[in-house]
């Protein structure tokens, strides 16, 4: 069957349109070029000139997983208890942490209502990697995908302190790819969360791992260097060390010269550029870093926005989360080391505007999405839970689109924020083809997810139909129509029919040799066997609703 | 190039989850643990559903459980002996038909979560102690009645990265009839014992935390141990690399014992200020963990403890505790479990559904919640799933209300 989308407003950077009216035709999930007119058509959707975009990718949200389902836990005073036999008696207020940590089906249904149709779960442990794609598994209407995170395992650790060559690396990494089935690799203030576990409290970029005695900055390097080799799409996914310090701008302009020009992603940039001006010896060092962006052509970032509210932060760096737990609220945390692979912090916090620290985040936040030129380069996350839900990226969107209403926002802030910060100087107002780019065509670049993030004849049908509004948030919040992989899923910002995505995933050739150290490695050391380490595509597969879609890239 | 591994089972009959139970060892029923004998002996063959304690087919006993489900007015869904895959469908199950939720384990599940959901914690988990723990305290319990393998898996292992392990230090500090014969080294060393009985712990653990936090402690006993021996316990703690905690919700048992688990965790989190140091909370399964987590990932919200009195019928999943059964009262019970259960008065309705591990595969959380397993069938039989027979059930709710 054939279905027709008449008269659409086409906004597709990857293909050049900026509010081309044209024809869009859809058959078995993609979109086809116009077919011949003796074909029958199915179903006709006329737009009268409505927007229309591919499906929006979210490149950084953790949606599943061991940190995020003890964020799930972590705060019962606010969660009014639901009554399973009214699901919807249950409604989420900002103060409720179902708001910032929905379950997987709130997760799923909240995305597609807003024109989502991926989501990245940015770091999978190894170790953790079966139930984080079990939750994911559990979320209906998006694709799926995760980044596993390296770096501070100990068999990587051991690696390069014995100074194996970079194609042992490789093997590794690529082997990493395959066991947990993902599609990149991050990599967590490097070096420190396993650092913290030998009881140092912070790790600098060439400060050397004082049980192994190499840098961070060497981790970068033979990371960036593999992931570029092994030829996946997504570059090195890089949570810099010394999140959330005072000064930690300088460690993140250092970390974009770690890997000698290739390619790397850092995370949530917002968290990594702060100063330390002022009375209060926290200040925005935004341009420097927005700065920094516009002229090291390798870099890519996403943000990682602040919004005001309560949220539950969840992250895999325990070495930074066990100093932020001093500042939790409300007052408790979850810190674990896990496996000799990773760990996990899980901070709750509910940042204020009154607050001069949170209010100059919030305002360093919108500082760097004005001042980084290229919308190729700079990607739209709150780093979802930890700077603000997913749920307020339409509210996000008109930040960056209106500045009247951006600037009245700064008007409320803490004064003294105020005066720390140039955002009202910044007149950009971003346009309808930048946010398209940001939240479309340069995520499904950057992990390389060839058939996605576009409308171009032979991509998956994920579509959303928007109403053009002067409410860029209204507009956004509620898409008119939202199809995935052709179907009809959303009608008027309410879901109309269960589907259930794929998780996408990449797999690079490597030399299965390297299986027999790491095995070694597994039956020395750890406590389970490696052949449970990995998981199989009908695993994934399981319950039937799920299945992998591989990327051949590079 | 492949290389070639003998087939091993995850042994889900406790929460260390043992993944190296080989096919060769449950044929001959050789193993270094009773009650992983004891569940792989177990027999699920040749038992067929019931209804009312006569044979049914498994239509039928589909049919009489629909039935049942339907006029009940607060059913609970409970036992909850299961996998992940079984989690779900139960979670399913109870958002169909209206049911609360619980778990044959929610006492002391909920024991540690009334902790987590107040202070959080500061945890590790068994590769991170097999390679590193130096000081092993373990606080009113020997693990072993729970977890018979801890020490043979965890502690007195060939190698550790970061740690001697033949030269670790393990301490006992309270509880009732321990076991302490496996914390004796492989060289003969006994391990230290500060004896208490479970009731003292609060008192015992309360000081103990004090003295780690360098509070000023005036008492020279709490009940019956010396507040010297104390000190010389948080010195040493305050010393180790990696001092390890270990306590089994299951064995603090006595009145507000989440008390006692949160000064455990809160002397973590003083040990942490300076020196490194985690909590271990070991015991557990029957699935509990899959459940909970299950639970607050489909959810949003962890298992609950529900009155048994005010719900009018109970689907009773006993897949790991084949002798275990509801309180008497609650009726009637609808049992999808252990083909091996036994009954003292037949349920109102029994299907047998097979055993993740053991009749079929599926997937397992440890006790330390950050791993994984998949559970391989051992002994596959063709029992439906409980996931098979919840859609069964599900399906005949359906029709029945079209
Ligand atoms: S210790 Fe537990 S998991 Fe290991 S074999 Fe025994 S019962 Fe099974
Ligand atoms: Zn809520
Ligand atoms: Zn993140």
């Amino acid at each position: 069957m054939i279905t027709l989308l008449k008269n659409a407003k086409v906004i597709d950077p990857a293909n050049h349109k900026d509010g081309v009216v044209q024809d869009i035709y859809i058959r078995d999930g993609r979109i086809i070029a116009k077919p011949a007119d003796s074909e029958k058509i199915g179903q006709v959707h006329d737009l009268n000139g409505k927007i229309v975009m591919a499906g929006a990718i979210d490149m950084h949200s953790h949606i599943g997983g061991g940190k995020v389902n003890i964020a799930r836990m972590l705060l019962p005073e606010y969660q009014a208890m639901r009554r399973l036999e009214e699901p919807e008696a249950h409604i989420c207020g900002a103060n409720c942490s179902h708001h910032a940590t929905p379950n997987t089906t709130d997760t799923g249904m909240r995305y597609i209502e807003m024109g989502y149709t991926a989501a990245f779960e940015p770091a999978v442990l190894a170790v953790n990697a079966r139930q984080a794609h079990m939750e994911m598994g559990d979320t209906p209407m998006i694709d799926k995908g995760g980044y596993a995170m390296l770096g501070n395992d100990d068999y990587f650790l051991r690696l390069l302190s014995q100074n194996a060559d970079q194609k042992t690396i490789n093997d590794y990494v690529a082997w990493t790819l395959h066991a947990t089935q993902t599609i990149g690799i991050k990599v967590v203030n490097p070096g420190g969360i396993s650092a913290f576990k030998f009881n140092e409290r912070r790790q600098d970029l060439d400060q050397q791992h004082s049980h192994y005695h190499i840098t961070p900055r060497r981790i970068l390097q033979a990371l960036s260097r593999a992931v570029n080799e092994i030829g996946i799409a997504k570059p090195l996914h890089v949570h810099c060390n010394n999140l959330g310090v005072a000064g930690n701008f300088q460690t993140t302009l250092d970390t974009m010269g770690a890997s000698d020009g290739l390619p790397m992603h850092l995370t949530h940039i917002q968290f990594h550029s702060y100063g330390t001006e002022g009375d209060k010896k926290f200040s925005s060092a935004a341009a420097n870093i927005a700065e920094a962006i516009n002229s090291n052509k390798h870099i890519t970032a996403d943000v990682g926005q602040i919004l005001f509210g309560q949220t539950v932060t969840a992250s895999g760096d325990n070495m930074m989360q066990h100093l932020n737990a001093k500042v939790a609220n409300p007052k408790k945390s979850v810190i674990m080391d896990i496996e000799c692979d990773a760990g996990c912090g899980v901070v709750p916090f509910k940042y204020r505007d009154q607050n001069y620290v949170n209010a100059l985040q919030w305002a360093i936040g919108l500082e760097v999405f004005l001042s980084v030129d290229d919308p190729w380069r700079v990607f739209l996350t709150t780093d979802h839970p930890n700077g603000a839900p997913f749920t307020s990226y339409p509210h996000l969107i008109r930040l960056l689109m209106d500045k009247t209403f951006r600037n009245d926002a700064f008007d409320k802030l803490n004064l003294d924020a105020q005066a720390m910060s140039n955002l009202k100087s910044l007149d950009r107002e971003y346009s309808l083809y930048e946010i398209a780019t940001m939240t479309r065509s340069a995520p499904a670049k950057l992990i390389g997810l060839q058939d996605r993030g576009h409308l171009g004849v032979g991509a998956a049908a994920d579509i959303t139909v928007y109403t053009e509004q002067a409410d860029k948030e209204a507009m956004f919040a509620k898409p008119d129509l939202v199809f995935k992989d052709g179907e009809l899923v959303v009608k008027e910002g309410k879901v109309v029919k269960v589907v259930w995505g794929a998780t996408h995933t990449a797999k690079p050739t490597f030399d299965l040799g390297v299986e027999k150290d790491i095995k070694q490695y597994f039956d020395r050391y750890h406590t389970m066997q490696m052949n449970n380490f990995k998981i199989s595509n009908d695993q994934i597969a399981e319950d039937g609703r799920n299945h992998v879609i591989n990327h051949v890239q590079g | 190039m492949t290389i070639q591994q003998d087939s091993m089972h995850a042994c889900p009959a406790c929460g260390l989850l043992c993944d190296d139970i080989s096919a060769d060892a449950i044929a001959r029923q050789q193993f270094s643990c009773g009650k992983a004998a004891k569940f792989y002996a177990r027999v699920t063959t040749g038992v067929s559903p019931q209804v009312a304690g006569q044979p049914a087919s498994l239509a039928e006993a589909v049919r009489a459980a629909a039935a049942a489900l339907k006029q009940a007015a607060a059913p609970l869904v409970a036992g909850s002996s299961t996998d992940v895959h079984g989690a779900r469908a139960l979670v399913r199950l109870a958002q169909h038909t209206g049911a609360a939720m619980t778990h044959i384990n929610a006492s002391s599940t909920l024991r540690n979560m009334k902790v987590l959901q107040h202070r959080g914690w500061q945890t590790t988990t068994l590769t991170e102690v097999r390679n590193r723990a130096d000081v092993i305290l373990m606080i009113g319990t020997d693990v072993v009645s729970h977890n018979t393998r801890f020490f043979e898996r965890v502690v007195w292992v060939d190698e550790a990265m970061f740690t001697e392990p033949a030269a670790r230090q393990i301490i006992y500090l309270g509880g009732d009839q321990l076991n302490t014969q496996p914390g004796v080294s492989p060289d003969g060393r006994a391990p230290e014992v500060i004896a208490c009985a479970s009731e003292h712990l609060p008192e015992v653990v309360a000081i103990l935390r004090a003295l780690v936090m360098d509070k000023p402690v005036t008492a020279t006993t709490v009940a019956g141990v010396a507040v010297s021996t104390l000190k010389t316990l948080a010195a040493t703690l305050k010393a180790a690399k990696y001092a390890t905690l270990v306590w089994v919700s299951k064995d603090l048992h006595y009145d507000h014992a989440e008390l006692t688990i949160e000064n455990i965790t809160e002397t973590v989190v003083a040990l942490n200020q300076k020196s490194r140091a985690m909590g271990l909370s070991m015991g557990g399964s029957d699935g509990d963990t899959s459940v909970n987590y299950a639970h607050t990932w489909l959810n949003g919200v962890i298992i609950d403890a529900p009155a048994w009195e005010s719900h009018d019928a109970v689907v009773w999943v006993n897949s790991y505790s084949p002798q275990a059964m509801p309180p008497a009262g609650t009726q009637p019970v609808i049992v999808l479990g252990a083909p091996d259960s036994i009954f003292e008065s037949a349920p109102a309705v029994f299907i047998p559904v097979a055993t993740p591990g053991l009749d079929c595969n599926g997937q397992q959380f440890r006790v330390d919640g950050s791993v994984t397993l998949p559970l391989t069938a051992a002994k596959p039989t063709d029992l439906p799933t409980l996931t098979q027979v919840v859609a069964l059930i599900e399906a005949q709710l359906q029709g029945d209300l079209a």
